[in-house]
């Protein structure tokens, strides 16, 4: 018929991703590939093969979904600030490193008789302070970020191992416990969710009518509508879920409300402006009279800080801080690969921290799941490494026009 | 070098000195440009002309040399005491962020913010979407760039006219005395070239001082009102476009001065 109308499937999807919504698609798309996997499939197969005599609810139970998301939490903390420095078009490989160094002072200082609040708040400090350090060199000193992440990997390793000994230490603080342990009652729950969704749905509905008064273009109803809708359903069906299993647990409400500040302040600020700008061409950065060295160790600041918070985290959740909870394992891979699978960019100026916390959901559900049907550690490290090659791959060819270039 | 009947020069630079290493490419030169003047610089490639327009936009920072705006000594150490002093910069290779909207591009570095949130430091204050598509509107609309559709369009996904024009409608929107045209129209079809040539002449109506560099010489003949060349980083001469002639800028441009002519003005 129409020309337009045959528009091949990959140009329709590369369509889709230039809208405001189209930076999800990928990653929805993964996460709802191994959900489904996990969810439905398996036990069909289950059901199918005999080898269960009825259909297993068992990763997409409200209690399975309630760990997923803690288990993820963490991972999506960190996430969320690499993906401050990856907009920069730097990277930091010390993030998880600086997490761990931060949590271990934390469980020191409250077993020394800090209270719990004023040990967040320093560890917090510190670990600004660290990732501050590093993006000074960086930005001022002219050495790349790769290097210098690298050697503070080495070093707050090393550090980490200094502040505890025994490479163990239990925290039993109420306070820091109770971020992971602190549950919003249900109602609350999802009067807070409602409020969300309405707070969207306004802040939305006030652009458009200021854009219409303005005479600038707006977007189609349906587009705007649907985005609201999409928002409101996957608000509330995660919180009835998680209130299915318990309740909201506090810090979801303090990770999602962390990420919407930092969400705001790189995509709604002159500063996360200079961040976009930096990371797509840092010499017209410069040339249009932005502080480029400052803006880059701010960036370094930021994910020292979101590391301290997921230090913060962890402790709060495992009850204890470890080494290889933290600085010795896998959860700075886990953390950039989240912020990459979201569809960051590694060479800057691209990318969201929503779209990381999207990714450490994926990066988690896959390590879930495959805990679930017996896979061996060997297993969960082969398929991380293809969903992460797979997540780059559907970017890089959903990007089409600007894959060859970058 | 330049003729009695020269109108008093707003912006003007003595002696710059610029070098990159062991490669000199200023080597002392003199430029200035008028009020309500069109001032075309020219030179072989490699002259050091875009590296002059970076002196004077701040872009780099010259190793010798005076700056003057309107006979006062002022610094030029960065792209914002240059801003500040009302200098405006069209690059030769743009310095756009391909990344960003037409839009942002537009307002990079002078983003508008909403009112009344006074108590952040201005870096964390809310930006003004809106005021920034209406200006970016109107200033797209005023170099009557067609083609065109949005100003939400990533400048990665335009094609290098767009760009062009682009990159010009940031320095002409911008509050400015000088405004630095660094080869404006090599990407630019025939009819956007007569629109930018439109537009240099409009700025020298409203009393703007405009510097305009170019390697077509009808374009130069065209709008400009005095002709600056340089040579292997050395001015070689400033001529009056009304008492000279193409060939004779071509020459100047590629061999020098003749010494028959060095009296030329
Ligand atoms: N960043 C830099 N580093 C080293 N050398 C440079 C740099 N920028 C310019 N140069 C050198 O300075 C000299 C002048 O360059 P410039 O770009 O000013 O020339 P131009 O007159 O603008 O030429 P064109 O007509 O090709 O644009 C050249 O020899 C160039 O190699
Ligand atoms: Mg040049």
């Amino acid at each position: 018929m129409q020309p337009d109308a045959r528009l091949s499937l990959l140009d329709r999807f590369r369509a889709l991703r230039r809208t405001q919504f189209g930076t999800f698609v990928p990653v929805l798309f993964a996460l709802a590939v191994i959900w489904g996997y996990f969810g439905l499939v398996m036990p069909l197969y289950d059901l199918a093969t005999g080898a269960a005599d009825s259909f297993r609810v068992i990763f997409l139970s409200p209690r399975n979904i309630y760990n997923l998301f803690m288990q993820s939490s963490v991972i999506a903390t960190l996430a969320v600030g690499i993906t401050v420095v990856l907009l920069l078009g730097d990277i930091d490989l010390s993030a998880a490193a600086t997490a761990g160094v931060c949590a271990a002072l934390l469980g020191v200082l409250v077993l020394a008789g800090v209270p719990g609040w004023l040990a967040c708040l320093i560890v917090m400090a510190i670990g600004t302070l660290m990732g501050l350090a590093q993006g000074l060199l960086v930005a001022y000193v002219g050495i790349p970020a790769f290097v210098v992440t690298l050697a503070g990997l080495l070093g707050f390793q090393g550090l980490m191992q200094k502040i505890l000994p025994t490479g163990n230490l239990n925290v039993s603080d109420p306070f820091v416990r109770g971020f992971a342990r602190v549950l919003i009652p249900d109602l609350w729950g999802v009067a807070l969710g409602i409020v969300v969704v309405a707070l969207f749905a306004y802040g939305s509905l006030r652009k458009q009518m200021k854009r219409r008064a303005r005479g600038l273009e707006i977007d189609s109803p349906l587009a705007l509508w649907g985005q609201v809708f999409l928002f409101g359903v996957i608000v509330i069906s995660v919180i009835l879920t998680l209130n299915a299993y318990r309740s909201l647990p506090l810090l979801l409400v303090l990770l999602v409300g962390i990420t919407g500040l930092l969400g705001w302040i790189t995509t709604s600020t002159p500063f996360g402006r200079a961040l976009f700008a930096v990371g797509g061409n840092a010499e017209s950065a410069r040339r249009v009279g932005m502080k480029v060295k400052r803006i880059r160790a701010a960036g370094f600041g930021i994910v020292g800080l979101m590391a301290a918070i997921g230090g913060i985290f962890g402790a709060s959740r495992y009850g204890s801080v470890s080494y290889t909870a933290f600085a010795g394992g896998s959860l700075l891979l886990e953390a950039i690969g989240a912020a990459v699978i979201g569809g960051t960019s590694l060479f800057g100026g691209r990318g969201s921290v929503w779209n990381a916390i999207l990714g450490a959901l994926v990066i988690g559900s896959l390590g879930n799941g495959l805990d679930l049907t017996g896979a061996s550690a060997a297993d969960k490290l082969m398929v991380s490494g293809a969903i992460l090659l797979l997540a780059v791959a559907i970017d890089a060819v959903s990007r089409g026009d600007s894959a060859g270039s970058r | 070098m330049v003729g009695r009947s020269a109108p008093p020069a707003h912006l003007a630079v003595r002696g710059i000195h610029k070098r990159f290493g062991g490669v000199h490419a200023l080597k002392g030169v003199d430029f200035e440009v008028a009020r309500g003047e069109v001032m075309a610089l020219v030179g072989d490639n490699g002259a050091g002309k875009s590296t002059l327009m970076k002196v004077l936009a701040g872009a780099l920072t010259a190793d010798e040399g005076q700056f003057f705006l309107d006979d006062r000594p002022v610094g030029v150490n960065s792209p914002n005491d240059a801003a500040a002093l009302g200098i405006q910069i069209v690059y030769q290779d743009l310095a756009l962020c391909e990344n960003l909207d037409v839009a942002a591009n537009l307002s990079l570095g002078t983003e508008p913010v909403k009112p009344g949130w006074g108590f952040l430091p201005r870096l964390l204050r809310p930006l003004d979407e809106l005021e920034m598509e209406v200006r970016a509107r109107s200033a797209i609309d005023r170099l009557e760039v067609r083609t065109l559709q949005s100003v939400r369009a990533k400048v990665g996904g335009l094609s290098g006219g767009q760009r062009q024009a682009i990159a010009i409608a940031r320095a002409v929107g911008a509050q400015s005395t000088v405004v630095m045209l660094d080869e404006p129209t090599a990407a630019l079809g025939v009819a956007q070239t007569r629109q930018v040539l439109e537009v240099v002449k409009r700025m020298r109506e409203t009393g703007h001082a405009v510097v305009y560099i170019s390697h077509n010489m009808r374009d130069i003949f065209e709008v400009s009102d005095r002709i600056c060349v340089l040579r292997h980083g050395s001015n070689v001469a400033t001529y009056r476009t009304a008492d000279t002639n193409p060939d004779e800028i071509v020459v100047a441009m590629t061999r020098g001065l003749d010494p028959s002519t060095s009296d030329a003005a």
